[in-house]
């Protein structure tokens, strides 16, 4: 669909025009060029085909992290039962220092790290609400883990075991829009890597 | 009141030229173009679809009023319909399939009983008709002598989020009605483009240990790992000669800008902010523009790549969380209300780091990532408005917007 959107403020006028047909195009590997009189038309078109191909990368890209990350069975499952001994951390809007309310689990957090635990790595994944998937929000994710990083070094927790990402908004546990879903969706979690 | 028209009539005159000023008043005196179809082949569906789509281009031209009824006649009648007769510009096309298989279409464009201006397009596949139409558009346009609209015929990348942690990179045209996915699977986000040519891309992977970014040939559909950093990475912008990129990094968990030299390898941080600091742009070959949380709330500042001194950009908005450079204008995205328990408006704006005015560029909804077209005759963004996502064009010069929505997934980031 269309929509036209014309001057601003008072002026402001909507208007829905002509639906542009979205055609999913899922063009197989083996389809030939598409060859087009105009030598401008070419060029987009051509390449366009050409994109194809790159179907193959997706396969390889998307499971790196998997192989690498795990070892033997049992001490996936080992530390799967650790995981559920680390509590979230969850933040106010906005916000990248540690609540009040938040201490007892960044302490009782790297307790775990520094026993049953020692032997992971320990990634701390900050995430945010919904508002905005620009790379400021990113980063706001990062700061929420740089926090709980920070915290958990000040407990003792060796720096070397700690390894952060942030997911943005591209991570939410909930995806109402209310505010007790927003407020579960900005936090950090923690995950173990052998 | 004449004072007044002839001030406003001086005033206009003298800023002609600058994006920041809105032309409101132009609407009317837009010539109006009827569309006629001659199709041979293919069904009434698609005939239907060949329309809107060059219906929806010629509208984004902003050059005329477009008559929306879809009327057919026959290629070779000497008038035009007799419901266009008052137009003052009649576009008739014939689509026919040949012996091959392919697309053809005939093309011819009427003004005053003549033949302006006449053309023949082909393509081998029917399915990216849109590209065929696009062009058309732009030819209409170069015929009418308007300034260029190169990203008509550019093509858009994108990365949807289509679940937790789950995100599919989609190549598309402008109106994302034909859409390719290039990588599907995996936790994939931030694309961009790696050249003007737009024959590879870069994207950030966060499937592995740490965030990655990778460089993708899409001729050759190699895949291969540039760099990695803790926390974040994220490529904000390639310069103009494709040798160099602006990008986010968080080494220590510390989010900054740095500068990627593609033959060496070899990267600079830029900024040294305790804090926030991203979305590193090239204003020109020796500056950026960035945006960083220096002063409690994030806003848009400037500096040169090779020295310290840090320059307050916008002055306007409470939080400035991203933008886009062109020449002298900057697009920036700032939100209008700063309440965590209530729908948050962010709406974009235009300034000129020559002059002092601010245009505000959407009114309604989330209104995010912006991102100047090559030539800075219109910006492109996304747009978040009612759980629908869009891609949104808006025309500087036109005063126009135009929304194309996303059927499934949310926008994550984009590239033109």
């Amino acid at each position: 669909m269309v929509i036209l959107n014309q001057g601003y403020t008072s002026m402001k006028k909507i208007i829905i025009s002509s639906v542009a047909m979205a055609l999913l195009v899922f063009s197989g590997c083996a389809d030939k060029e598409p060859v087009v009189d105009e030598r401008v038309q070419q060029e987009v078109v051509a390449q366009e085909v050409e994109s194809v191909r790159t179907e193959v990368v997706s396969g390889e890209d998307s499971s790196i992290g998997e192989n690498s990350m795990y070892g033997s069975d049992s001490s996936e499952m080992n530390m799967a039962n650790l995981e559920k001994e680390l509590s979230t951390v969850y933040f106010d809007f906005d916000k990248f220092n540690i609540r009040s309310d938040m201490q007892d689990k960044v302490t009782n957090n790297s307790t775990v790290a520094k026993g049953t635990a020692s032997s992971y790595t320990i990634k701390l994944e900050g995430n945010c609400d919904e508002w905005g998937s620009d790379e400021y929000n990113f980063a706001l994710g990062l700061k929420r883990a740089s926090s709980v990083k920070k915290a958990l070094v000040s407990e003792g927790v060796s720096e070397t075991r700690i390894t952060m990402v942030s997911y943005g908004e591209s991570n939410p546990v909930c995806t109402e829009k209310t505010r007790e879903c927003w407020a579960q969706n900005r936090r950090v979690d923690f995950k173990l890597l052998p | 009141m004449r004072i007044l028209l002839i001030f406003l009539f001086v005033f206009g005159i003298s800023h002609a030229s600058d994006a920041t000023i809105e032309v409101i008043k132009k609407v009317e005196s837009l010539p109006s173009i009827a569309v006629e179809d001659s199709s041979i082949s293919y069904d009434n569906t698609f005939k239907e679809s060949f329309f809107k789509t060059i219906v929806a281009d010629l509208n984004v031209l902003s050059l005329f009023n477009v008559d929306r009824h879809h009327r057919k006649t026959h290629f070779n009648d000497a008038s035009v319909m007799v419901e266009n007769k008052d137009a003052d510009y009649v576009l008739r096309y014939k689509m026919y399939q040949d012996d091959s298989g392919a697309l053809n279409v005939d093309l011819k464009l009427i003004h005053k009983e003549k033949n302006v201006l006449i053309k023949q397009y082909k393509i081998s596949k029917k399915n990216v008709f849109m590209f065929v139409a696009h062009t058309i558009a732009y030819d209409i346009n170069e015929y009418m002598q308007a300034p260029p609209v190169e990203w008509m015929k550019r093509r858009v990348i994108f990365s949807r989020t289509v679940a937790p942690q789950k995100t599919e990179i989609v190549i598309s045209d402008y109106t994302l009605a034909y859409q390719h996915t290039v990588i599907k699977g995996g936790f994939n986000i931030f694309p961009k483009w790696a050249n003007k040519n737009q024959d590879a891309f870069y994207y950030t992977s966060l499937d592995a240990k740490k965030p990655t970014l990778k460089h993708v040939n899409i001729r050759t559909g190699q895949s291969k790992s540039i760099i990695s950093s803790d926390g974040m990475m994220v490529c904000s912008d390639v310069s103009k000669d494709s040798k160099r990129l602006l990008l986010t990094m968080a080494p220590d968990g510390q989010p900054d800008v740095y500068i990627y030299d593609v033959a060496s390898a070899k990267s600079k941080k830029l900024t040294n902010y305790a804090g926030i600091d991203v979305n590193g742009q090239f204003l020109n070959d020796d500056t950026i523009v960035f945006v960083s949380g220096r002063l409690g709330y994030p806003n848009i500042f400037s500096k040169k790549i090779e020295g310290n001194s840090v320059e307050q950009m916008v002055y306007y908005g409470k939080s400035n969380s991203a933008c886009s450079a062109h020449g002298d204008y900057i697009v920036y995205k700032s939100r209008e209300s700063s309440n965590a328990f209530s729908a948050n408006t962010f709406n974009l704006h235009l300034i000129s780091t020559k002059t002092d005015f601010i245009r505000r560029l959407t009114a309604t909804g989330i209104n995010e990532f912006p991102k100047f077209s090559v030539d800075g005759d219109a910006v492109l963004f996304i747009k978040n408005y009612k759980s629908q996502s869009s891609i949104g064009i808006i025309r500087l010069h036109h005063n126009k917007n135009y929304l194309f929505p996303l059927k499934h997934g949310r926008l994550q980031a984009m590239d033109w």
